[in-house]
């Protein structure tokens, strides 16, 4: 018996394929994309012939993230919030808190027993998310990538003023014509966002163990500035991206046994991997 | 519509073009006057023979016009309320009662008379306390309100007209409340969506009419056999306004809303106005003190309940108690309307409040576009999962 978990962030989309016993038999990263939201089936068939499986060897498929509804062969939908909780829990079996910065939204969870039992997400505006860092890395002129590097260089702390990206990226550039370095500045970038999202954090109220996961988490210099502004340990996985992928894998090895020892039949989705199809094609 | 449009069908044609039997009672001579929000006393409208039309918002519609009068970081029903006014969807009305219920209305009133030329407009100051300072200063408030309808009309209001239109807005309420008796069973009879056509329907129909289509509802609903598929968790919402069919259909997706407790919902129909011998101390009584909206200031004085919070809470919150035992609710949502302070102060407390009572509760912020239904979606669902795993 082998589960699906398919993670459609605004960003990038994950899969992940485990086997009975929660091993994980691949694993595939691809960027969401305007057209990649209907690709979903393009990343499911790299992640079978990763494990070389086949699509009828999948007992179970849960979709999750913000483009959960537009995977035609998923069985069931969870949000992303259930499924980090899920993922982490499983990675981190200490996790009372864990906080998500993705490339749309930061999302904090409160986590008991391997179960989400609070949440708080940022606004709908960039400001605390990943975007904020790739918008401002693009005035800087450096790589995204590269960003948690450079800062650990910097010499003195800048404070940014602004949280709003827009109005970041202004002050970014006024930083640089006043001829601050790259460096300091891009530190107190990381700093910014972080005492966004620790704000944030603090409304649901932070226990240990804290968990960070997200793209944001692979960039050192913001995990630094998350345990600043926490004032405590952060715990990163080590492939921070796919949490959400891999507790939908895991919740839905879970709702499958659990109804065969009710012996239940789940229904579940015609296994054809098809593009997703909107409505506005179809009448075209 | 067509004839043969009936109760729910009829509510939810209605819901979809609420302006149409506006328009229709205009060209047969009947004289229409807007109102932005559930505190103005309609009874003083109907009585004088004019016909109270609800200025709603459209979440379909992107604001364009409205962003030339009032800023970004604004209440977004009145910035959608104003720029449909702009854009002349309001155009066949012949005046406008605007209300001090809260500053963005007190704000958006002064722009909308400016930029409008209704042959009649007034603004009604309200008071934001339940002292019996504010109950006397609203109902003087409400005689100047017909006064200036007076002039409007050219007819002196008389009490018996006036005391026959309490009855029948009183028969509405009590027709509203025999609806939300429909939603009691699991599953409910009638759905909030369903419920959101019905109440946004009433605001756009003369009372008499609203009556007749709340009695076909009822009376549907009680024999309809295709009721709502029931689904795991039974919703109060808490809001400013939930108006909106499809914001209502994110949450019925995964759950039964079966207590919308906004001026979309149950919010002015709960109670009834008293009979008093001078009619306006019952209106100006029920607006002020009945309609359970944040905008009003309710803490209770310190003489009441010192500086005991659990007191507190319980004098301002009160009344939920009571809906969430005889409704049977098993999660709360509290859905703020992005920038809408009144609402967004209360929350800390009224978590507070469904905490002490153990009511898992959620807190949520929409913007009133249809941009906001994704995020929604996902908020929604995650709350729901956290209660129903």
């Amino acid at each position: 018996m082998h589960f699906a978990g398919v993670d459609i962030g605004s960003t990038m989309t994950k899969v992940v394929l485990i086997d009975k016993s929660d091993n994980q038999l691949s694993c595939i990263k691809g960027p969401t994309g305007p057209e990649h939201r209907r690709l979903a089936n393009e990343v499911m068939r790299q992640a079978l012939q990763q494990a070389s499986l086949q699509i009828d060897d999948i007992s179970y498929i849960i979709a999750t993230g913000y483009g959960r509804l537009n995977v035609p062969f998923a069985d069931r939908q969870i949000t992303e919030l259930s499924c980090h909780a899920r993922g982490v829990s499983t990675l981190f079996p200490g996790v009372r808190t864990a906080i998500d910065i993705g490339g749309q939204d930061a999302k904090c969870m409160r986590i008991h027993d391997g179960r989400l039992i609070s949440f708080v997400m940022n606004d709908k505006c960039a400001a605390g998310t990943g975007r904020f860092l790739e918008v401002t890395a693009t005035a800087l002129g450096i790589k995204l990538e590269d960003m948690g590097d450079i800062s650990l260089k910097a010499t003195k702390r800048i404070h940014i003023s602004n949280l709003c990206t827009i109005f970041a990226q202004q002050e970014v550039i006024a930083l640089l014509s006043r001829g601050e370095k790259p460096e300091n500045i891009v530190a107190g970038l990381h700093d910014a966002l972080a005492s966004r999202v620790a704000a944030l954090a603090r409304r649901l109220g932070i226990e240990p163990d804290l968990v960070l996961t997200g793209g944001v988490a692979k960039n050192i210099g913001m995990v630094r500035a998350m345990k600043d502004s926490l004032g405590c340990e952060v715990l990163v996985p080590e492939e921070p991206l796919i949490t959400g992928a891999l507790g939908a894998a895991i919740l839905a090895k879970e709702i499958y046994t659990k109804a065969v020892e009710a012996g239940q039949v789940l229904p579940t989705k015609s296994r054809r991997l098809e593009k997703a199809t909107f409505f506005a094609e179809e009448h075209r | 519509m067509s004839d043969k449009s009936k109760g729910l069908n009829k509510a939810r044609e209605i819901y979809s073009n609420n302006s149409q039997r506006a328009r229709e009672l205009k060209a047969a001579g009947k004289k229409i006057i807007g109102y932005p929000c559930v505190y103005v006393p309609l009874e003083l409208l109907t009585a004088l023979d004019l016909v109270p039309y609800r200025t709603c918002g459209d979440i379909k519609e992107p604001v364009t016009e409205a962003d030339r009068a009032l800023p970004h970081s604004f209440c977004p029903i009145m910035r959608n309320c104003l720029d449909c006014a702009l854009k002349g969807k309001n155009d066949f009305l012949d005046g406008m009662v605007t209300i001090h219920s809260c500053d963005p209305q007190e704000k958006t009133a002064r722009i909308w008379e400016s930029y409008t030329n209704y042959p009649y407009f007034h603004f009604i100051d309200m008071p934001v306390t339940v002292r019996p300072e504010a109950l006397e200063y609203f109902k003087s408030q409400l005689n100047d309100f017909r006064k200036t309808l007076e002039a409007f009309t050219g007819k002196k209001l008389p009490k018996d007209k006036l005391e026959a239109a309490i009855k029948s807005y009183n028969q509405q309420r009590t027709l509203v409340r025999e609806l939300y008796e429909l939603t009691k069973p699991s599953p409910p009879r009638i759905s909030g969506t369903e419920i959101v056509q019905v109440v946004k329907a009433l605001t756009s129909l003369p009372v008499s009419e609203g009556n007749d289509l709340l009695t076909e509802v009822i009376g549907e609903v009680k024999s309809r056999t295709d009721v709502p598929e029931k689904k795991l968790t039974r919703l109060l919402i808490w809001s400013s306004t939930l108006d909106d069919a499809d914001i209502m259909q994110v949450f019925e997706d995964k759950a039964n809303v079966v207590m919308n407790e906004s001026c979309g919902g149950i919010r002015a129909y709960r109670a009834a106005v008293k009979s008093t011998y001078d009619p306006l101390e019952g209106l100006a009584s029920y607006y002020l003190n009945e309609i359970t909206c944040a905008r009003t200031f309710r803490q209770a004085t310190p003489g009441e309940t010192g500086k005991d919070y659990a007191r507190d809470l319980q004098s301002r919150f009160g009344y939920l108690k009571g809906i969430i035992r005889d409704w049977k609710i098993s999660g709360a949502v509290m859905l703020l309307v992005r920038y809408c302070d009144p609402f967004a102060f209360e929350m800390p407390s009224l978590k507070d409040y469904f905490d002490s009572i153990g009511v898992p509760s959620t807190y949520i912020e929409y913007d009133y576009t249809t941009g906001a239904l994704a995020p929604l979606r996902t908020r929604a669902e995650a709350f729901l999962e956290t209660i129903s795993q």
